[in-house]
């Protein structure tokens, strides 16, 4: 059995028995209680391993506020449901033709088909009161804590946390250095009980951003900018995934919200800042950084990397060969524990495991430690060197692309040796 | 046109074998009018609305199997986690091509088969009021359906979904030319469901029974009027939607680019307003066959006409006021979700006024559960969950969780499937032996009927529990770290939602083969009034004759012909109904009684040919501008030539003295 299991079930039967905990200690009480319990547990047997996407978790407020709300619509359109199919398979079977005479030809009762339109108008109009409320709620940004922006393109999220006007970025001002803004993309990492707003837009197509335990989704549209809240109490990863169909790689196009508490947000910022170290001269990774600069740095920016071999930074122009202009920032790369669109774990699966089911209080540590060597999923990662395309399916060949001038979307093949990828690889350890 | 010199004391017409024999020139220009009446001439250049709804029924079919064949593809790649049967961009193509076949190329014209078929039956008339604009609908609906799918062998088909959004519709991210051939191909559509809406709608209002006042036509024929009102309004906007997009791609304008200003928005209301209409341009004709099959299965008149009428309006008229509930994600602001949101709400309780009328219908009623029957009980349950579904994303911040997820999916399957589809099988069963003469096989239906509502239910069902557990659409794989493992986990539901379509499939293949049982040599012939029907289209012969209705029926009653075969003859508010007469004496009644004249408008080759000119213009927009020029020319041609036709021939064409020839002509 695994990590997981054990852990999700330990919290599902820790609820339970709270929920028992409470109970009044008369007989009619005790028995109410136990079909509560029986009812709890059949609903319970599904909490222990729901998909991570599940739309009814919610793991903030805002998706709390979605649930609250519609649980008892749910709840009613279910019961009314179940009284339409129950009066149906009631003349169904009482009126089944058994030779009786032939009814009266009578066209109808008003007053019963009054009722019949008020009925309906009374329970929508209940659900339609709150509803509007929700709607108004969920858009009121008024008390925004922290902004950053997010941008879509095919098939991966970048974001950027600017530097406020105070000189921090969501109130945290860096620890050693001067704030300057940190662009990262897949993973979203936010401060616990802090209320976020995404300023989203798209580069080419409209993307939809949407972390299901954390609120709804929103599109993001070219051209457009719009918003969304999202805040969480519990550190943790949640899963996501873009939900506005996007072309021909739409399915591999996911993001992770990654919610921090303050301390290690803290960190996390301090990281993202801290100034470019070199691999150790004669190193493995040393020789990555060469091919680094040869293969990669053309679209993928690290912060701080320095040619070794004329000492100028080394800065990246995508928008020479990328559609959208931009490739994803690979300065802590294995900082974040998915890539390709988060598509695709960086981390073995025992690993992973172990962080993204790991108790809140354990996951910030084991989030910031990023992926080492033995956790590293080199499966994949390889894979993904070797031919990026055949991976995930992209527009990555030039020659096919004359109506966007060439352009590619996504990682093209790039034809490396094993040696080289060897090397990249060392040296992508090191990003983090 | 034909006119029928007929013998007052003429029963039976013609022998349909006999072969034509008289060819009766046109007056003007170079062809003979086609007059065949058997081999494929009779129907290439038939404008009998009952061949040319047979046509409608046999073409939608095709393409039913079409699109359910890309369905099965689409379940067999996901019926595991990372499935390989189909490539990302070959499902793209196919999730697109099967939405767009089953909305515009299985269920309208499906729907405009029993439309064209019935609605002139059904008010008493001898065709529609255009008959050659009738055929020509036809075949412009047949080349545009043809013409969409020449596209898989032309470097693919369609692949931005049946909404197509802008930008991603544009050719820099949709390089083939599936985008062009699915924009032109739905304009081709689009014209012959306009022209299909002016000619029912006209017909409707025009041509009805004397005695027939609207509220007294029956509500089939109401609710296709209420569709064509729908098509009207609905088409002209997506044909605008379609040809910004075809300059967009093909004479690079930039509607849609972003980079020149435009906002990707303006797709998306042009196409859901008409796109939601859409939605109940789909389910009101089955809305329609349900209203007119429960009645005669529960020996009853439908449970408040009136509120049925008025409530299948209103859902045509608040039908235009939702669209914007299919973009609650788009970031229109809280303002407008609010307020469609509501509007949406609003538009369940004419929709609830519908369920509850059908089976108010049934209670006190005579219940016979024949296949019709069946299926139209059927089409009550799996549409109420379709319904209460689609209520639960009315409500906006909890549709922001469930759209563009596997929920919606399971819910406008329900509402679809469930609900037009399964209203459509039910007309199919339920008017089999009047359009073909010859019953479907009651037992093979059943089995038919329990293997489709328990594969759509397998299907369709898990999708509420997938989507709710977060599987998003479109995607052409999904994969086992999102997927769970508890009872909800994505990936069970996933195998058992791809081994219902195949329980599905079955049950749509059974129906096939009870045609094929039913038409063997041997079967008998369908009695007159095999259901004990009320309405006009059973007051005359299985299947009706050329010209429908030896005597124009005057009605006195809503449920004209069950009132001449059942007389009250109880008293002081007691009911006591006698049948009075059987169908074959109420339909020899009216056969001894056949009106002199009979005016039939006889077949044409204008409408083919006319209809020919599109698809090859069509083609002229994507590879050569000389293509487009030729078909222009043809176009051109067949306009003037159907103008200078004769709508109706003269008479020195067409009436010798007297006799049997003429007769048979006329059925040409």
């Amino acid at each position: 059995m695994s990590h997981e299991k054990v852990h999700y079930r330990t919290i599902c039967n820790s609820e339970r028995a709270t929920s028992s905990l409470g109970t009044m200690s008369s007989r009619g009480f005790r028995v109410a209680t136990t079909v509560a319990g029986v009812a709890a547990t059949t609903v319970l047997a599904g909490c222990a391993s729901d998909a991570p996407q599940d739309t009814w978790k919610p793991a903030g407020p805002n998706a709390q506020k979605i649930q609250d709300l519609q649980w008892p619509i749910f709840l009613t359109a279910g019961i009314v449901g179940v009284i339409v199919m129950a009066f149906i398979a009631f003349c169904v079977v009482k009126y089944r033709d058994r030779g009786q005479a032939i009814p009266d030809q009578a066209h109808g009762k008003a007053w019963l088909e009054y009722l019949f339109i008020a009925i309906p108008a009374v329970i929508l109009t209940a659900i339609a009161i709150p509803t509007v409320g929700v709607v108004m709620a969920l858009n009121d940004t008024d008390d925004t804590e922290c902004v950053i922006n997010v941008t879509g393109q095919q098939w991966w999220w970048e974001y950027d946390y600017e530097v406020g006007a105070d000189g921090t970025i969501c109130g945290y001002a860096p620890s050693e250095v001067a704030a300057s803004p940190i662009i990262t993309s897949g993973q979203l990492v936010i401060p616990a009980d802090t209320k976020v707003l995404l300023r989203g837009t798209s580069r080419d197509v409209i993307h939809s951003y949407w972390i299901p335990r954390l609120n709804g989704k929103r599109d993001m549209v070219p051209g457009r900018v719009h918003f969304l809240r999202l805040e969480s109490d519990t550190p943790g990863i949640y899963a996501g995934q873009c939900t506005e169909f996007c072309g021909l790689s739409h399915a591999n196009m996911r993001m992770e919200t990654v919610v921090l508490e303050s301390a290690h947000f803290q960190r996390w910022i301090d990281n993202e800042l801290e100034p470019y170290q070199a691999p150790a001269e004669g190193s493995l990774a040393a020789e990555g950084e060469t091919t680094f600069i040869a293969q990669c740095s053309r679209c993928h920016q690290v912060n701080g990397l320095v040619d070794p071999g004329n000492g100028n930074l080394v800065v990246s122009y995508p928008d020479q060969f990328v559609y959208s202009g931009a490739a994803p920032n690979l300065t802590n790369f294995l900082g974040r524990n998915t890539f390709a669109g988060a598509t695709w774990d960086l981390l073995t699966p025992q690993c992973r495991t172990d962080v993204w089911e790991s108790s809140p209080e354990d996951f910030g540590d084991k989030y910031l430690a990023g992926v080492s060597q033995d956790c590293l999923n080199e499966i994949d990662l390889r894979e993904w060197l070797r031919n990026a395309p055949a991976k995930k399916p992209m527009y990555a060949d030039p020659a096919m692309l004359e109506q966007s001038d060439g352009k590619v979307r996504g990682m093209p093949y790039l034809g490396l040796s094993e040696d080289q990828i060897d090397q990249l690889i060392a040296y992508l350890l090191e990003r983090k | 046109m034909a006119i029928i010199e007929r013998p007052s004391d003429a029963v039976e017409v013609v022998d349909e074998t006999t072969p034509s024999v008289a060819t009766p020139e046109s007056s003007y220009g170079v062809f003979r009018r086609p007059v065949e009446t058997t081999g494929w001439k009779s129907w290439l250049f038939t404008i009998d609305h009952k061949k040319l709804g047979i046509m409608y029924g046999v073409v939608a079919m095709f393409f039913f199997v079409v699109g359910g064949i890309e369905a099965m593809l689409l379940r067999l790649q996901l019926a595991g986690p990372n499935g390989t049967v189909l490539s990302a961009d070959k499902y793209n193509q196919m999730f697109t091509m099967h939405a767009t076949t089953m909305v515009f190329l299985f269920v309208m014209p499906m729907a405009a088969a029993f439309a064209n078929y019935f609605v002139p039956l059904q008010i008493g008339a001898r065709d529609v009021a255009f008959p050659r604009i009738n055929a020509f609908g036809f075949w412009a609906f047949l080349f545009g359906g043809l013409f969409l799918n020449t596209s898989w062998f032309l470097g693919g088909g369609a692949d931005g979904g049946w909404f197509m959004y802008a930008p991603n519709s544009s050719v820099a991210f949709s390089p083939s030319n599936g985008v062009d051939f699915w924009g032109l191909g739905l304009q081709i559509t689009g014209v012959a469901s306009l022209t299909g809406a002016i000619n029912l709608i006209v017909t409707v209002i025009n041509l009805r029974a004397p005695g027939m006042s609207l509220m007294k036509l029956p509500i089939f024929t109401w609710m296709v009027l209420v569709v064509q009102f729908l098509l009207l309004f609905a088409i002209p906007v997506i044909t605008v939607a379609l040809f910004m997009l075809m300059f967009q791609r093909s004479f690079d304008a930039t509607f849609f680019s972003v980079e020149a200003g435009a906002d990707p928005l303006l797709w998306q209301h042009l196409f859901w307003i008409f796109g939601h209409p859409e939605v109940y341009i789909l389910v009101l004709p089955s809305f329609g066959i349900v209203s007119e099959i429960l009645p005669v299965f529960s020996k009853k008149p439908l449970f408040g006409y009136p509120l049925v009428v008025f409530s299948g309006a209103a859902i045509g008229f608040v039908g235009w006021g939702v669209w914007a509930h299919h973009m609650f994600a788009s970031g229109l602001g809280p303002i407008s979700v609010a307020a469609f949101s509501v509007a949406t709400m609003a538009i369940a309780i004419p929709t609830g006024v519908k369920i509850v009328n059908w089976t108010l219908t049934m209670w006190g009623g005579k219940l016979r559960f024949t296949v019709p029957m069946l299926y139209s009980v059927g089409v009550i349950v799996q549409f109420t969950i379709g319904g209460l579904s689609g209520v639960t994303h009315s409500v906006a911040p909890s549709d922001t969780q469930q759209t563009d997820t596997y929920y919606i999916v399971a819910h406008f399957h329900y509402v679809i499937f469930g609900g037009a589809v399964l209203g459509l099988f039910a007309g199919m069963y339920y008017w089999w032996p009047k359009m073909f003469g010859k019953m479907l096989n009651e037992r093979l239906g059943r089995v038919n009927f329990w293997f489709t509502i328990i594969g759509m239910n397998l299907t369709f069902g898990p999708m509420h529990i997938v989507g709710l557990q977060g599987q998003p659409r479109r995607m052409y794989v999904w994969t086992e770290n999102r997927a769970g493992d508890g009872f909800f986990n994505i990936g069970f539901w996933n195998l058992i939602a791809s081994i219902g379509s195949f329980v599905l499939a079955l049950g749509i293949l059974l129906f096939f083969v009870n045609i094929y049982v039913s038409h063997r040599k041997g079967t008998e012939k369908a009695p007159l009034d095999p259901w004990d029907a009320r309405s006009l289209e059973w007051i005359t012969t299985n299947p009706p004759k050329e010209h429908n209705f030896d005597r124009l029926p005057q009605v006195g009653h809503l449920d004209e012909f069950f009132h001449r075969k059942y007389e009250d003859r109880g008293s002081d508010g007691h009911h006591e109904f006698h049948q009075i007469a059987t169908a074959e004496e109420v339909v020899a009644e009216e056969e001894n009684n056949a009106d002199g004249h009979i005016h039939l408008p006889s077949p044409s080759y204008w409408p083919i040919l006319l209809a020919f000119s599109l698809p090859i213009m069509a083609y002229g927009v994507i590879y050569n501008v000389f293509l487009l020029i030729g078909g222009a020319v043809l176009g051109l041609v067949s306009f003037y030539g159907w103008g200078l036709e004769p709508h109706t021939a003269p008479e020195d064409d067409y009436d010798p003295p007297t006799g049997t020839a003429m007769e048979v002509a006329a059925h040409g």
